[in-house]
């Protein structure tokens, strides 16, 4: 349960190696909470840098899952409502789609798989059970991607879109049950998955996206922008002709 | 049932849950026997709990209002009272007979349900005890939907110990019988004294307990926070020096009016308003009863003057011989900047044996805080930690924040409770966003 400084007791980090996802739980405040679930691919990978950021007596759960088995969410889920009322379930798996062992229709079904297919399977389930408790708020880290389609990320901006999208529609179909949908979009970020690519305007730090991220948590808005300006900048880009938009916006 | 968003009076809590209106008794019973409810349910009366003890998110609260049941037994000062009264009903009916509740707390829109669910205390503890002391039988809905009467010796002693203070986790309180004092007048002679700072004030609040029937200090948490402030001294006036009858007079209540998210409190208005209130003529003489006993009530919803943020009460009682916790309380909001129009220091005199009862002997201050003040979870928690050390404990009633693992530590007999309170309601029926939060059950 929340205390009166709205900290959480419970909280489960969904793709929990994502380095902006363990930038969340850095920042999100301690002062009350006693367990952490780390559901990653490879969990015992997440937990260390984790045990590092958080203090000592919060217990960590992992819980092992593959993105493509969504049989098996379900069951996931189940564990993360075990042991009580879960406060905040942060969905953070992605993937860029650069697999060089993989052709472009191959990189583009795992995009879709892990993106959009296990990010919005793991929200609906969580959403599920938080509103049979009548609380719970669920951050989804969409990304700026989504914004418009663009030659050299279209693919991953999809299965963004299609998050962003139903996190949305989800968000309002939840009012009035206490359960609340955060959709975080982030710009270009400095972490391993971007290491090998050319920076973005507005390039920032994970660490600026983590308590961005906190910060639209306790703000209680559904949407927000890392950094804040691109949420005006994702306002031009809307807005420009295509010709234009394709120039400006294809960095190869 | 109607699903309504509920606040605790500190209003930075807030709840979804389904409330149900029973029109009688008979009704609760049939919906208590009838029905599985997932997340439980918990009565609530007049939501003066600062925190969750009378939230329950995603569950059932069950409005009291309608146990309004009020009869006198004339013969032996006893009154029969349904669990949704008001005290400051009470106040008013006992009076009429020149009658008084022994134990009435700081304000009078407490429920004499939520009274014994809380086991209240007042300025009178060191003579009184808490409010259980004057608590003679309880009826209690159990979740097998039967109704039992308990009482504070016998073979219900144990179940009537885990309902007092047992914050509602053990059933409905339906009515209690209440032993009464009598009153020859609705008057207090009260003395005041001004003290410049902490140490004279528990000076003068020790060497007072002796002498008069209430004690209590306003604490300036505000300044250089050195402890100065007002104390408080009263005794009922044994000769009616009215020339009315015994009864509440009408004193003046003002609303406070809705200012959204806007909180009037920081450090400069809470220094301009402790200092005109240390300064305030001293009241040497006869007051009324209602003004003496009930001083929040003179504005109605003060609360809202935090803002959207709401607040919290820290109110704890630290064992006497261990002042420096006192003092390392007020630099630590010094250091804070917490200013606190809200400082009230009291000596409590002996514990009751309920289980979860909060007073027992030493020194209880409360102090209301903005929750919006940066590193305050960390300092509290700090100071829980110390407290913890020193034998003391935080009031669950006023709590919005405390950590789990405490207490155990500040309530050694939880263990005890929990044993009894599963064996009243074996289908945990009985549920709060606190008890959820504490892990309480």
């Amino acid at each position: 349960m929340l205390n009166a400084f709205h900290s959480p007791q419970s909280v489960a980090l969904i793709g929990a190696t994502s380095e902006i996802g363990q930038s969340i739980l850095k920042y999100l405040p301690h002062g009350n909470l006693e367990t952490c679930f780390l559901v990653a691919r490879e969990p015992g990978r997440a937990a260390q840098p984790i045990k590092e950021m958080l203090p000592s007596q919060i217990k960590l759960i992992e819980i092992k899952f593959q993105a493509d088995d969504s049989d098996s969410h379900r069951k996931i889920v189940e564990e993360l409502f075990a042991h009580g009322d879960l406060d905040i379930a942060i969905i953070a798996t992605g993937v860029l789609g650069t697999d060089p062992d993989l052709d472009e229709a191959a990189n583009a079904l795992n995009v879709m798989k892990v993106n959009y297919v296990a990010s919005a399977n793991f929200m609906l389930l969580i959403a599920e059970k938080m509103k049979m408790q009548g609380h719970g708020q669920i951050e989804v880290i969409s990304s700026f991607a989504q914004t418009r389609p663009r030659v050299d990320n279209f693919v991953y901006g999809s299965s963004k879109a299609g998050l962003d999208f139903m996190a949305r529609g989800l968000n309002d179909k939840l009012d009035g049950t206490g359960v609340s949908i955060h959709i975080l979009r982030p710009g270009f970020v400095r972490t391993r998955m971007t290491k090998s690519m050319p920076e973005a305007p507005f390039t920032v730090n994970r660490d600026v996206v983590g308590k961005l991220a906190v910060k639209l948590l306790q703000s209680g808005e559904p949407i927000g922008y890392a950094p804040s300006i691109l949420k005006w900048v994702a306002l031009v880009f809307t807005l420009l002709p295509k010709k234009i938009f394709r120039r400006i916006s294809n960095r190869k | 049932m109607e699903k309504i968003e509920s606040a605790g009076w500190g209003r930075s809590l807030h709840s979804i849950s389904s409330e149900y209106e029973p029109g009688s008794v008979q009704e609760l019973q049939e919906f208590v026997s009838a029905n599985e409810i997932s997340r439980g349910a918990i009565a609530h009366g007049l939501r003066r709990s600062y925190g969750d003890s009378s939230l329950n998110i995603g569950g059932v609260t069950i409005n009291s209002e309608f146990l309004s049941g009020l009869t006198f037994h004339s013969e032996n000062r006893m009154v029969t009272v349904g669990a949704g009264v008001s005290m400051r009903t009470l106040e008013k009916a006992a009076l009429e007979r020149q009658l008084f509740p022994p134990v009435v707390p700081g304000t009078g829109y407490v429920s004499i349900g939520g009274a014994i669910a809380a086991d209240i205390h007042g300025k009178s503890h060191h003579t009184t005890g808490s409010f259980s002391s004057c608590v003679k039988r309880i009826q209690l809905l159990y979740s097998d939907g039967e109704v039992r009467d308990l009482y504070p010796e016998g073979p219900t002693a144990n179940h009537f110990w885990a309902t007092v203070g047992g914050l509602g986790l053990t059933g409905i309180i339906l009515e209690a019988d209440l032993q009464l004092i009598a009153m020859e007048s609705s008057s207090v002679m009260v003395e005041e004294t001004r003290v410049d700072d902490l140490e004279e004030m528990l000076s003068v609040l020790s060497s007072s307990d002796a002498g008069f029937q209430h004690t209590v200090a306003w604490i300036d948490l505000s300044g250089d926070f050195r402890g100065r402030g007002v104390v408080g001294k009263g005794n009922y006036i044994t000769q009616s020096l009215d020339s009315t009858p015994s009864k509440i007079k009408k004193g003046t209540s003002l609303p406070f009016p809705k200012i959204g998210n806007l909180s009037l409190i920081n450090k400069y208005t809470v220094r301009a308003f402790n200092e005109m209130w240390f300064r305030k003529p001293l009241t040497n003489g006869t007051t009324t009863l209602d003004s003496f006993m009930h001083p929040l009530d003179r504005i109605q919803n003060w609360n809202r003057i935090y803002g959207g943020q709401g607040f919290l009460q820290y109110q704890f009682v630290v064992p006497e011989g261990n002042e420096d916790f006192l003092e390392l309380v007020l630099s630590t909001m010094k250091e804070l900047g917490a200013a606190s129009f809200l400082g009230v220091l009291k000596r409590f005199g002996k514990g009751s044996p309920g289980h979860l009862s909060f007073p027992k002997p030493g020194w209880t201050l409360a102090l209301d805080i903005p929750t919006q003040l940066d590193n305050l979870e960390q300092a509290l928690n700090s100071l829980d930690s110390q407290l913890c050390a020193r034998d003391g404990r935080i009031y669950l009633i006023k709590d919005a924040r405390l950590k789990a693992e405490f207490v155990p530590l500040m309530y050694p007999r939880l263990e005890e409770w929990r044993a009894i309170r599963n064996n009243m309601d074996p289908r945990g029926m009985w549920q709060s966003d606190q008890s959820r939060r504490l892990k309480l059950c």
